[in-house]
């Protein structure tokens, strides 16, 4: 015999495979997805904002998907039955309910999504500035020091020091991305784009164009060397007396 | 029968003929203005130009305005060719919808098949780590063919869906302009020759072609240029033709909110299509000017900005999503109350979903941006935008949970391919958030979540429910079933395929893979126990995908083409639909209705005993 299909047994037992089923889902989703490691302060609140969109999904994609199979096995038709189905043509307070719960929900991520940028894009005090320079296919990368600057190949920063990339392109749109910093910020010719990222671990990364930008755009890196303050000074100094002496020597 | 009766042989001499033409008079212009003879661009502008209207005239698309111009009256419809065999009628000039419709289908599986094998080509090319058998330059110009035969696809099969079904679903014996369909059909054949075309000189920006990279480098870019023009300009007209057609050529007693619920997701789309194809039109004009006539409308040098290509574009590119999957969604919302023999949950929600999913896409573009550097203010309203998207979206999804619930459901290769579409268009949609919040986007744009997340979108919202329609109208077209084992056998082969393929692609730039890159670092991902590394595994995985989805789809193009001879004879109504189409004979005739239809009930009321929803007048009525 057939229950109705307002029968009250139908919706619990969709609820607890819902609940199940969002389990199962964010932890499939939580494996498929494997983060690189977090390397900067905002790659800690990118993944925050990651995870919550992650819970969000596996609940979401559950319950449509499970309300689905559902129907799937248990309202197929049975054999010799040449009936209709059930005659209801809708219901206005469900639908009032499935459009202001998400937009509660919309609300919800409208204020995750808004602080968390106010957060990971503010000015920091102390930041280190480069200049970074984009061109078909390789990074510049200018310090400023106490006599004039010097240019680099490599990007290399102090740990748990704020840093600012002051950036703009030679000839064509690139874009700036270390994946373990997890931020990216396009680099455009005829403007300065700026990009801030706090790095905490020190070792070596790759800076990656992402932005399609010719031939070798698969092959536009950087070495970036994330290393301790004390290393960094010591960095700073030789590279500033090194460049100091070309200029002497040129002169 | 000579070739040359061939409308589309007559115009590809004629397209043959005017770019000769153009060619001569380009060199001619450059000679009197005192230039060299030759310069590969310019000339081509003018050759693509001048072939492209050949090709209309020798189609023969124009004839009978030009009759008209000097007064020779002609039918008001022609009927099927005389004295020539009836297929030669789907190659050229028709004026029929059905017609008409079916061209637009097979040109839109051919540019599936084109643009899947661009995709097969590199995919195998990424399955591995390494430079194997592809130079980037032929990357690149693969990842942006592969993107723009499969847009052209998905427009010419929307335009093929809009217009077979459009008219039958409301009784119209036609469409409002005949000729206009023919010939915005017709725009996109040369159209197509000039996107191939452009693989001659090769062009590196992928489909999004932003300058500075599009304003520099091959001529192939020019092809592309003027190409997408042209499907542009036939969308305008093909989006025009069928608002006007909705809402002037219903039946007594059709109320907008008593249409099949198909045509609210094309009325949805046609806005879009009618309001902002000219902002994309625009931006490749632009483009084509700052190459040709040196007018530095993006390069800073000349007081232009790469920022504003980027906002003209998207202000059509994505609105232009929304006319890509509401038709499918449409199709979904056609399908399953057939199915269930229930009656769409919320018609009116469905319907209205299409239309507000349409306005507030027009709010949305700068999400695409995030990265771009324009100013950090603008950040947050866009993102609000786009997850209000989310609200109306939803509506649909709940309804058609609603529509099945309580159903007696049965699962042909139609039903399956809409369910399979729901399931993946929620992937497609749940993926988005991610993206619309800008702290996740700054992660994952131009990474190959991006790529997971619109194929998931637009397989759910266009490819899926274009195979279901494929299937469920089969019948209607041909008059005979397709092969059902076959047909499952493609859904249970594909499905699948899909989801690895589109998890895989998520998985991967999570990782670190960036989009449009020819060879990636083998260690993102870090190296497994199997001895490859996880990104290789996640390449590889999204290949074979590839692979099975490409097989599955030639198995659907096979089972079409042979059942057509050997499948069963369907009969008027295999569905037991309620919907007009289905009350005619099978295949569709000449003129689809004998005698007007009228409506006399609501179009989806199964269960409903003794309800109808169109009854054909007899003789005599009124
Ligand atoms: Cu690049
Ligand atoms: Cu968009």
């Amino acid at each position: 015999m057939r229950q109705s299909s307002t029968d009250k047994r139908h919706f619990i037992t969709v609820s607890v495979l819902v609940l199940i089923g969002t389990a199962v889902m964010f932890w499939l989703l939580d494996s498929a997805l494997p983060m690189p490691i977090q390397a900067s302060i905002q790659a800690q609140t990118v993944d925050q904002v990651f995870q919550w969109t992650l819970i969000a999904i596996a609940f979401l994609f559950s319950l449509v998907v499970v309300f689905m199979l559902y129907t799937v096995i248990v309202f197929r038709r049975r054999r010799g039955d040449t009936g209709e189905g059930e005659h209801f043509e809708g219901n206005t307070a469900l639908e009032i309910i499935w459009t202001v719960v998400p937009l509660l929900l919309v609300v919800l991520f409208g204020y995750i999504g808004v602080t968390t940028l106010t957060d990971i894009t503010k000015a920091q005090e102390n930041e280190v500035v480069v200049q970074v320079e984009g061109f078909q296919w390789s990074w510049l990368f200018t310090y400023p020091t106490d006599s004039g600057e010097f240019t680099s190949t490599e990007l290399v920063l102090p740990v748990d020091q704020p840093a600012r990339m002051e950036m703009s392109s030679r000839d064509v749109n690139h874009s700036f991305w270390i994946v373990e910093m997890r931020v990216k910020q396009d680099v455009l010719p005829g403007q300065t784009t700026v990009l801030r990222f706090t790095p905490t671990i020190e070792g070596d990364y790759k800076l990656r164009c992402a932005e399609l930008c010719g031939l070798s755009h698969w092959n536009m890196l950087a070495s970036v060397r994330i290393v301790s303050p004390e290393e960094y000074d010591a960095w700073l100094a030789q590279q500033s007396s090194q460049a100091a002496a070309i200029t002497t020597a040129s002169n | 029968m000579s070739l040359m009766s061939l409308g589309i042989v007559r115009g590809f001499v004629w397209q043959i003929a005017g770019t000769i033409i153009g060619i001569v008079f380009a060199v001619a212009m450059r000679l009197m203005m005192g230039m060299s003879p030759w310069a590969t661009e310019p000339v081509w502008v003018v050759a693509i130009l001048f072939g492209s209207m050949g090709f209309l005239i020798g189609v023969g698309s124009m004839t009978d305005w030009f009759k008209w111009m000097v007064g020779i009256d002609t039918p008001m419809r022609h009927g099927p060719p005389k004295g020539k065999p009836a297929w030669t009628r789907y190659f050229g000039v028709d004026y029929n919808h059905k017609v008409i419709g079916i061209q637009y289908t097979i040109t839109a599986i051919f540019m599936l098949a084109v643009g899947g094998a661009f995709a097969i080509i590199f995919r195998t090319e990424l399955a591995r780590s390494g430079l194997q058998f592809l130079n980037p330059g032929q990357y690149n110009t693969f990842i942006g063919m592969h993107g723009w035969a499969a847009i052209f696809a998905i427009f010419i099969g929307i335009g093929g869906m809009a217009n077979y079904l459009v008219p039958l679903m409301i009784g119209a014996e036609d469409m409002a302009f005949p000729r206009l369909n023919a010939f915005a059909f017709w725009i996109n054949i040369p159209a197509i020759v000039w996107l191939l075309a452009s693989l001659y000189h090769g062009w590196d920006a992928g489909w999004t072609l932003y300058p500075l990279l599009s304003t520099r480098g091959e001529p192939g870019f020019q092809f592309v240029f003027l190409s997408v023009f042209l499907l542009g300009f036939s969308s305008i007209l093909g989006s025009l033709n069928l608002i006007a057609t909705m809402l002037m050529m219903r039946p007594k007693g059709m109320s907008l909110f008593r249409m099949p619920i198909f045509c609210w997701g094309v009325m949805g789309a046609s806005i879009i299509q009618l309001t902002a194809t000219q902002f994309i039109a625009q931006s490749f004009l632009m483009l084509s000017f700052e190459r040709t006539l040196g007018m530095p409308f993006f390069n800073p040098d000349g007081g232009g900005s790469p920022l504003l290509f980027q906002h003209l574009f998207w202000f059509y590119s994505h609105p232009a999503v929304y006319v890509w999957v509401l038709p499918g969604l449409g199709v979904i919302s056609e399908i399953l109350p057939v199915f269930a023999r229930k009656p769409l949950f919320g018609y009116r929600w469905i319907a209205l979903s299409s239309i507000a999913i349409a306005l507030v896409g027009f709010l949305v573009w700068g999400h695409h941006m995030f990265t771009s550097g324009y100013a950090n203010s603008l950040r947050a309203p866009f993102m609000l935008a786009t997850l209000l998207v989310a609200v109306p979206t939803g509506v649909k999804f709940f309804s058609w949970l609603g529509t099945l619930w309580g159903g007696k459901l049965t699962f042909p290769t139609p039903m399956l391919f809409a369910l399979g579409a729901i399931s993946v268009f929620l992937l497609g949609g749940l993926s988005g958030p991610p993206l619309a919040l800008v702290g996740s986007d700054l992660f994952l744009h131009d990474s190959y979540f991006v790529i997971g997340h619109f194929h998931a979108t637009i397989f759910g919202g266009f490819v899926f429910p274009f195979l279901a329609a494929l299937y469920f109208w089969y019948p209607k077209v041909t008059g005979r079933m397709y092969n059902e084992t076959l047909g499952k056998l493609h859904f249970w082969i594909m499905t699948p395929a899909f989801w690895m393929m589109s998890v895989g692609q998520m998985s991967v730039g999570v990782m670190g893979m960036r989009r449009r890159i020819a060879d990636y670092d083998p260690m993102l991902g870090g190296m497994t126990s199997s001895g490859l590394s996880a990104v290789e595994i996640g390449q590889t995985v999204v290949t074979i995908s590839a692979f099975l989805i490409a097989f599955s789809i030639l198995l659907m193009i096979y089972n079409l083409l042979n059942s057509a001879e050997v499948g069963a004879l369907a009969g008027n109504n295999p569905w037991r639909s309620r919907s007009p189409e289905w009350q005619i004979p099978s295949p569709a005739p000449e003129h689809s209705y004998a005698t007007p239809i009228r409506v006399v009930g609501e179009p989806y009321d199964y269960g409903l005993p003794g309800s109808t929803y169109v009854t054909m007048a007899t003789a005599g009525d009124d």
